[in-house]
């Protein structure tokens, strides 16, 4: 080993293998985006394709620095900051609802001042969120089947913040839920309480429904109809479906090799949202499976920090961040393979998108910062119980 | 302690295990798709289904030299009607559907009622079809007004509107200049300016993602990958609408009336080189007359006697012959070698002027000449010298694709069929060929006093009304002779007209200048007779010949009837192309005006006028009379004094009848139909001379009688 790899092994503690997975799904990113942004290229750059790997992997570099940053901090940081996060981004998501950039039919974006830049709020609130639900469940441990005590200080923040994400991205706020009510599941919450919360997320959505009925231009009610209807009466699935099917079916078992697909001129944001469909004609089910394994890898990591500290906020909050994206990222999968209704979910960390990128870099960051503590804390206090 | 951490990883290792299980679900259905459904899939995906298609740009168009358009191209659309797009909501389709079927049979197809349009695109919806053609060929007003429609106003994404635009290549002038402006066909070498500028009117194609939805029809798909299509440039010509429109109606005439193969006429400006009219009357395999081919500038040949100017330039450029230098032509018949030359022009003359020679287009003198300044063998070269002096060897470099290069043969080139008798019959305008533009062009340079311009059809490039490029006049030669020698070679082209072979249609109206030509085509020399298949009549020449205007080229190939020679066939269409031309062009006139006004006298004014002040002194004011006005009033009676107009005032009482005389029907009826009078209008025209009941009479409601003159 040279060197300089000698230095970055040193200088990068906690658990190599989700080291290793970053890399590895950055690799993935770079390689399937430059393919993939072939014909936005085309389109908005006048064929130069090299703009948008240029930016990509300027991004990309950033979320490994923001990966880097995120780990050297004590995560015990995260764990004062969490409530604050929490009050920004209310007021947050509610200014992008009124007044954000809208994107493709959808309001999710707000303009950063000055920097021109458009940044998803829900991505930021997701964190803060899920930061926060990692703190309560901690916080309230002791006494965490207390309905009063313990149950409600959760689920009214998390009630809140999925209500404000719903209106106009309803996939993050049903995926976002679901991972919050994994994480008190995890926690020891009582189950018919969970029950209960899964009763009230229905009543939401209906509220939502109903809202969106009055209010069309508030809430996309249609849009969400329109996809569930063309998911349950079509079998070939819709314009996107029916191509990212062609994508996965072209790509055999061993794929077309890179930058050899022919769908990512038909299929819509090849570069996002069916990147999924992509990897697959160009890498097979080969390089399928192992971006799926990748994900299913680090959750295994993560769970191992757990069943070192059970109890610890660290650990909670790395299992929430960690659930959260393998959840996202098995959505996204399950777009592309037509197991669900077409959805606006990226495959985190693969994606091309900036605030999607970051903040995933920025979760894996959170969750090495805490492997690092709990594997020193681990080799401090050996056979400790 | 160890109960809670129990719980703790009994729970994890249950949503682990959920989430390895849906990810196997997910592979396994990857392995579904790819492997076990995969041909299925791969079928799909031959380009059979989507592909990316051709958006047509708008061809640019193309204008005359004033700006009216003699090629464009109109936009239609298709539209159809996606009842399940999929950003439609629900609301909305139920929504405007009544207005929306109400807005269709109304306006788009009146065979379908309201209802039953409406109750069609329902069950379309119903069905989940995805392209309704609605109609073809719409034009652009049309598709103005559908774009307004309930629910298609919303776009295709949202309103399910398909807009499918095509061009169709109009020419609002029909045939006019058909050849010239030529066209652009798949599979066929593009033809004329359309074909010479395709690269600037075409633009580019853009290309837009389409799915196929039925036998032919393809329904554009909206997404990033569209690339819209770029209009093409305009071309703006120096061709002249009346003048190219005169040219070919009086060159059609011709051609018929003499039966002839075809014709070509091309009019260009002397001193700019820009070709204001250009025509080619052919013939169709089935013997009707249409513009088939280039004539004017992808046909050369032997040009026979107007060639006599180049050659007795060249004479005249070596400064040894004079224009009354005498010459012997043995009444019109002589022999060069074996091969015998006669005058196309019976006469007993054996010898005269250099001077008359031109005037009578004698060949035999013509070609004595020659031989007697070139004959020597040493000299031959130097001839053929003078003839590139002239630039006669080059082609003229006109844009439009397919100039025909001339036919200059080199001296004692002997490959080429280079003989003794070769300079003799290239001095009557025979084994040398020049299409009629190049003829022109030398005929121009002539006119231009020496300067030489390159002809042209296109004066500026322009792209939404602005100019782009400007194409300005382009000067070839600045001298292709001395000054001294076309001062001779003009006045000789003037005799043709005033003494000679065009003397019989000269005109008193404007003098013209130029040359007659009638050669013979298709012949055999043979040993004892030429045989002649047919002839080609030609007349080139300038006017005004005193400070030429237009020059211009009439070339009518083998005409069966009525004639054969180039004074009788093509002088006449380049007389009538010449009227036509001093009677609509100003500019050709001399001014009526343009000596110093003279004094106005009393007779010649108008007096005792009567009417609106605005309107007289506008009146006064266009034509620049002077007079003087006292006070403001509405009304005002105009007089003349001596040599001074004045308006004075004129006012109505309400209660006596006014004099009108003087005024005009309008004002007079206006004045006394105010008062309550009727007015009678009894014979004449002009203004009111006479009124039947005397001004001051108080008003009544009478009936007044006037009389005009």
């Amino acid at each position: 080993m040279s060197t300089i790899g000698k230095r970055i092994y040193a200088e990068l503690k906690g658990d190599r293998v989700i080291w290793m997975i970053l890399a590895v799904l950055a690799l993935f990113s770079i390689l399937t985006v430059y393919s993939a942004t072939g014909s936005l290229a085309y389109k908005m750059q006048g064929g130069n394709t090299e703009a948008y790997l240029i930016r990509h992997g300027f991004i990309l570099m950033l979320g490994l620095i923001v990966t880097y940053l995120a780990y050297s901090v004590n995560y015990m940081r995260y764990k004062f900051v969490a409530p604050w996060l929490l009050m920004i981004s209310v007021p947050l998501l509610i200014y992008t609802l009124g007044f954000g950039e809208e994107i493709n039919n959808a309001r999710r974006w707000i303009e950063v001042p000055f920097i021109g830049l458009t940044f998803q709020t829900s991505d930021f609130a997701k964190l803060a969120l899920l930061m926060f639900v990692a703190r309560e469940i901690t916080r309230h441990n002791d006494y965490i089947k207390d309905f009063n005590k313990a149950f409600l200080p959760i689920i009214v923040p998390i009630l809140l913040i999925c209500g404000l994400i719903a209106p106009a991205d309803l996939s993050t706020s049903i995926m976002l839920f679901f991972t919050c009510m994994l994480m008190m599941f995890i926690g020891r919450v009582e189950l018919r309480y969970i029950l209960l919360l899964m009763f009230l997320g229905v009543v939401v959505f209906a509220a939502l429904v109903g809202i969106g009925r009055m209010f069309p231009d508030f809430v996309r009610v249609e849009t969400w109809s329109n996809r569930l209807r063309e998911f349950v009466t079509n079998p070939d699935g819709g314009y996107q479906v029916m191509h990212s099917k062609i994508a996965i079916a072209n790509g055999k078992w061993i794929g077309l090799g890179p930058g050899n697909s022919t769908m990512r001129n038909y299929l819509p944001a090849p570069y996002s949202d069916f990147i999924y469909a992509i990897i697959c004609e160009e890498y097979g089910l080969v390089g399928g499976f192992l971006i799926l394994g990748l994900f299913i890898l680090l959750l295994i990591r993560t769970t191992a920090l757990v069943t070192k500290s059970s109890k610890q906020f660290g650990a909670m909050l790395a299992l929430g961040l960690c659930l959260s994206m393998v959840v996202q990222a098995l959505a996204n999968m399950a777009v592309s393979v037509n197991l669900v209704p077409v959805t606006g979910l990226t495959l985190p960390v693969v994606s091309m998108g900036g605030t999607s990128v970051m903040f995933s870099c920025l979760s894996i960051g959170i969750i090495l910062s805490v492997s690092r503590y709990v594997e020193q804390v681990s080799s401090q206090t050996d056979g400790e119980e | 302690m160890t109960t809670i951490r129990n719980e703790v990883l009994y729970r994890l290792y249950f949503v682990v295990a959920m989430m390895v299980i849906a990810a196997v679900v997910i592979f396994a259905k990857a392995v579904q798709i790819s492997v076990l459904e995969g041909d299925y899939w791969r079928e799909k995906s031959i380009d059979k289904y989507v592909q990316f298609r051709k958006l047509e740009a708008d061809r640019g168009n193309i204008l005359s030299s004033n700006g009216s358009l003699l090629a464009t191209s109109l936009p239609f659309f298709d539209v159809a009607f996606d009842p399940n797009s999929s950003g439609m909501l629900e609301s909305d389709f139920n929504k405007y559907i009544d207005s929306l079927s109400y807005c269709l049979a109304d306006f788009v197809d009146p065979s379908f009622t309201p209802g039953a349009y409406r109750d069609f695109l329902i069950q379309k919806r119903q069905e989940g079809a995805q392209y309704v053609p609605i109609k073809k060929n719409v034009t652009f007003e049309q598709m103005k007004l559908i774009r307004q429609f309930p629910l298609f106003s919303m776009g295709q994404f949202k309103g399910g509107l398909i807009v499918m635009p095509k061009f169709r290549r109009e020419r609002p002038f029909g045939l006019l200049a058909h050849r010239t402006i030529g066209y652009v066909r798949e599979g066929i070498t593009p033809v004329g300016l359309e074909g010479s500028f395709n690269q600037l009117l075409a633009g580019e194609d853009g290309q837009q993602l389409m799915m196929r939805v039925g036998d032919d029809i393809w329904k554009p798909i909206e997404d990033l990958a569209k690339i819209e299509p770029k209009s093409g440039q305009d071309v703006l010509t120096t061709i002249d609408i009346d003048i190219q429109d005169v040219t070919e109606e009086a060159l059609y005439r011709a051609v018929d009336r003499h039966r002839a193969q075809y014709g070509v006429a091309i009019v260009m400006e002397v001193e700019t080189g820009a070709i204001r009219a250009i025509s080619n009357i052919g013939r169709t395999p089935e013997g009707n007359l249409w513009e088939t081919y280039n004539y004017a500038v992808g046909s050369a040949t032997e040009p026979g006697s107007t060639f006599k100017l180049a050659t007795m330039l060249a004479l005249l450029e070596t400064g040894h012959v004079d224009l009354d230098d005498s010459i012997d032509i043995e009444q019109g018949r002589t022999k060069f070698y074996n091969d015998e030359m006669v005058d196309a022009y019976p006469h007993k003359l054996d010898s005269t002027s250099v001077q008359h020679i031109f005037e009578m287009s004698s060949n035999v003198g013509m070609a004595k000449l020659v031989q007697k300044y070139f004959g020597d063998t040493h000299k031959e070269e130097k001839f053929i010298e003078y003839l590139k002096q002239f630039n006669l060897h080059l082609k003229t470099g006109i844009e439009i694709e397919g100039e025909a290069a001339p036919y200059v043969k080199d001296a004692f080139d002997a490959k080429n069929g280079w003989s003794g008798t070769t300079l003799p019959w290239m001095a009557t305008g025979y084994e040398v060929m020049l299409t009629p533009l190049q003829i022109l062009n030398f005929y121009n340079a002539v006119a231009n006093d020496g300067t030489l311009m390159k002809p042209y059809l296109v004066s500026e490039t322009r792209e939404y009304g602005n100019t782009l490029e400007r194409f300005p006049p382009t000067v070839i030669k600045r001298k292709i002779a001395s000054s001294r020698a076309i001062k001779k070679a003009q006045f000789l082209l003037e005799q043709v007209v005033l003494n000679g072979t065009a003397k019989k249609l000269k005109t008193d109206k404007y003098n013209f200048a130029g040359k007659t030509g009638t050669a013979q085509v298709n012949y055999k020399r043979l040993n004892d007779k030429t045989h002649v298949g047919g002839y080609q009549a030609s007349f080139v020449g300038y006017f005004p010949a005193e400070k030429p205007k237009y020059s211009c080229v009439v070339l009518i190939s083998e005409p069966k009837e009525f004639g054969i020679y180039g004074g009788e066939v093509a002088l006449p269409v380049f007389r009538e192309i010449a009227d036509q031309i001093f009677a609509t062009k100003l500019e050709l006139q001399e001014p009526l005006n343009a000596k110093p006004a003279e004094p106005l006298v009393r007779s010649q004014l108008p007096d005792y006028n009567i009417g609106d002040r605005k309107e007289m002194e506008y009146l006064l004011k266009t034509f620049g009379i002077k007079y003087m006005s006292t006070e403001e009033s509405p009304l005002v009676l105009l007089r003349a004094e001596s040599d001074t107009l004045s308006l004075l005032p004129y006012t109505i009482s309400k209660k006596r009848i006014p004099s009108v005389v003087g005024m005009g029907l309008r004002d007079a009826l206006f004045v006394l139909e105010n008062l309550g009078l009727r007015v009678e209008i009894g014979s004449g025209c002009g203004r009111v001379i006479q009124q039947s009941i005397k001004p001051g009479t108080p008003v009544r409601g009478q009936t007044v009688y006037l009389r005009l003159g």
